[in-house]
């Protein structure tokens, strides 16, 4: 087994809009243990989309190694990045994301059926997953008849379903009222105590205080790493140390 | 799949009246194939029904009208002999003589076709009373005939039955001949398609020709081959032997198979010009398909980006779009199919079914694969395109698309 799940090196990222060229990411280096619940923060423009669509392997890095669960996925064609996303990363989004005119199953078991999971093993799955994230009553209620608070429990149970190595999660709590962000917050330390890997992309201080380690960027680059006052820094800290000169 | 196949209904009952709209022109196109070929199969079961009612290995044999010397290529009895004995798979040939004349029963006085034919039956009607023709009144040239059902009908209008008319007698001008059997109907016979070469009154070849052709040339000579010959060669071959035996004198001949040809050639035309129609019916139908599909690719950008971030690769949209075209393509071509098949069912009963009573089976196999192949076609040519577009969605695009 891997302890390191996420593991990026000089990782640059530069966009080209016609003739000017945008340079989101210019050499990020960040590793994310096994077990981490971790966020990262910045301003608009800070590049944290970026870092966060590499992360997902839903954009490739321009130069730079991205190790994701001990993969290195630089040679991964998109059929395989496809099949990444699918076994090793777990997405939640600000605006939930669920197929609409589709009920709380269908949605939560859609990851299983792109893994060609019998319909059987699919439902059950989907049934353990909505009671973990404490919704077992409401797998035939379509996104338009639930709360947005049970809509993003919906997404969470959906990235869940597949076991992944890291739970990626953007904004989570942006279109969510203060109580039930409070929730969706308790639920993901409920997740990063059973063992969870998080990584919380978010603006909001509040949000980033509940994880353990908070990583700042600013035009591309990690301007800060260091643990919250939840935070204690285990083995990897001192690799995280390493990275420190960057500032 | 199936999830896929669900999806696209669901999709398609909510936007009810737009797959409506765009599924009509692949219905009508389908609907117009497919009603022509029923049509079409009804009509051609009907003309072969209209054949049955004559014997279909007969031809007609002769002398051509222009040509050096008509006084050498005059048939005679002796030819009727020489075709027997020379030409392989003959079974028998008459002097072909028929003419419209009056017939005389006791009280009526009707205007029938009346000609030779032998022991051997050229016509396909069932005997209903006596017996037909048989050997020994050609041999004997015996002054007997055989009633057709029109004739016993018009002749006899008050006989109780077909039965009771055997022994009477009609008259031809003076002559005198004695009803020895009675045909009934044929079901089907080519009088529907306004031919009818079958006789009301017949009467032994050998009487008819002593009666009114003796000491004049025939007409004509009609050949009655057997099941195993094929009629081309027959036909090469009787022709052969008559202009050997006539010093290289020219004969022609005629069948049904040339009418059967002449009746099959109109319908192809007719389906031909259909399929075409329905054929641009079809491409205008496949527009429609692609333009629905395309609206909704842009419609479903977002859920296209969360499917991709999911784990779906570019490969499983692609099918995905291409399962939901198809799916479109296949409802609108059953629905077409059912159609067709209705009309040309419609067709048949009201057209076709009056004229020979009888109805084609639904090409239910046929019709369904037709269907099956339409949808094909048109989901790989106009879907192709809508699900490039699908799979090569961006998902970041995507998920930032409100």
């Amino acid at each position: 087994m891997n302890d390191i799940a996420i593991d990026l090196q000089e990782i640059v990222k530069t966009y080209k809009t016609g003739t000017i060229e945008v340079h989101a990411l210019r050499g990020v280096n960040l590793r994310i243990q096994r077990g981490e619940y971790i966020a990262i923060m910045g301003p608009s423009g800070s590049g944290k989309s970026t870092l966060m669509n590499v992360i997902g392997c839903l954009d490739r890095p321009t130069s730079g190694n991205y190790r994701l669960d001990g993969i290195d996925l630089s040679t991964l064609d998109d059929r395989a990045l496809a099949k990444i996303r699918l076994e090793k990363l777990g997405f939640i989004f600000q605006g939930f994301n669920l197929l609409p005119r589709t009920d709380a199953m269908k949605n939560v078991s859609l990851p299983l059926f792109y893994a060609k999971v019998s319909p059987k093993e699919r439902r059950e799955r989907a049934r353990a997953a909505l009671a973990e994230v404490g919704l077992a009553d409401r797998g035939h209620h379509k996104p338009s008849e639930l709360s947005g608070g049970q809509q993003q429990r919906v997404a969470i149970a959906r990235a869940l379903i597949n076991n992944p190595a890291v739970l990626l999660a953007d904004e989570p709590t942006g279109n969510l009222d203060s109580a039930t962000s409070e929730e969706i917050l308790t639920l993901f330390e409920s997740l990063h105590r059973s063992g969870r890997t998080i990584v919380v992309v978010t603006h909001d201080e509040e949000v980033a205080e509940r994880a353990n380690r908070v990583v700042r960027l600013r035009d591309g680059l990690i301007l800060s790493d260091l643990p919250t006052s939840r935070g204690h820094f285990s083995e990897g800290s001192i690799v995280q140390r390493e990275a420190i000169p960057q500032l | 799949m199936f999830d896929y196949i669900r999806e696209t209904l669901d999709l398609m009952q909510a936007n009810l009246t737009r797959t409506i709209l765009t599924l009509i022109g692949l219905v009508v196109g389908v609907a117009a194939i497919i009603s022509i070929q029923v049509a079409a199969a009804g009509m051609a079961a009907a003309v072969n029904g209209a054949f049955r009612g004559i014997n279909m290995n007969t031809f007609f044999i002769f002398p051509k009208s222009t040509q050096g010397s008509t006084q050498r290529a005059n048939l005679g009895l002796s030819d009727l002999e020489l075709l027997d004995k020379s030409v392989p798979g003959v079974e028998t040939s008459i002097p072909f003589g028929q003419t419209r004349t009056i017939v005389n029963a006791r009280h009526q006085h009707v205007m029938l076709k009346f000609g030779g034919e032998s022991y051997r039956r050229f016509s396909t009607a069932p005997v209903v009373a006596g017996h037909a023709i048989a050997r020994v009144d050609v041999e004997n040239a015996s002054p007997v005939c055989v009633l057709s059902d029109k004739a016993y009908h018009r002749l006899f209008p008050h006989a109780a039955d077909p039965d009771a008319v055997l022994g009477q007698s009609v008259y031809i001008g003076p002559k005198r001949y004695v009803v020895i059997g009675v045909l009934g109907p044929a079901t089907l016979s080519t009088a529907s398609l306004g031919i009818d070469i079958n006789n009301d009154v017949a009467i032994p070849y050998t009487t008819f020709y002593n009666d009114y052709q003796r000491g004049r040339p025939l007409f004509g000579i009609q050949v009655l081959g057997n099941r195993k010959a094929s009629l081309a060669t027959l036909e090469a071959n009787a022709k052969r032997v008559l202009s050997d035996a006539h010093g290289g004198s020219i004969y022609q001949t005629f069948d049904f198979a040339f009418f059967a040809k002449k009746i099959d050639g109109f319908f192809g035309v007719v389906g031909t010009i259909v399929s075409a129609v329905g054929a641009i019916s079809l491409l205008v139908a496949g527009i429609g398909i692609m333009n629905i599909l395309f609206v909704s690719v842009s419609e479903r950008t977002r859920e296209i980006g969360i499917r991709r971030a999911i784990g779906a690769s570019r490969a499983t949209i692609l099918i995905q779009f291409f399962v939901e075209a198809f799916v479109l393509a296949f409802s609108g071509s059953l629905v077409g199919m059912l159609a067709g098949l209705g009309i040309g069912d419609l067709a048949q009963q009201i057209f076709i079914a009056r004229i020979s009573g009888t109805i084609a089976a639904l090409p239910w196999l046929q019709s369904i694969l037709l269907a099956t192949l339409f949808a094909t076609v048109v989901t790989l040519v106009f879907g192709t395109l809508p699900a490039l577009r699908a799979a090569s969605v961006d998902p970041i695009e995507a998920l930032r698309y409100e």
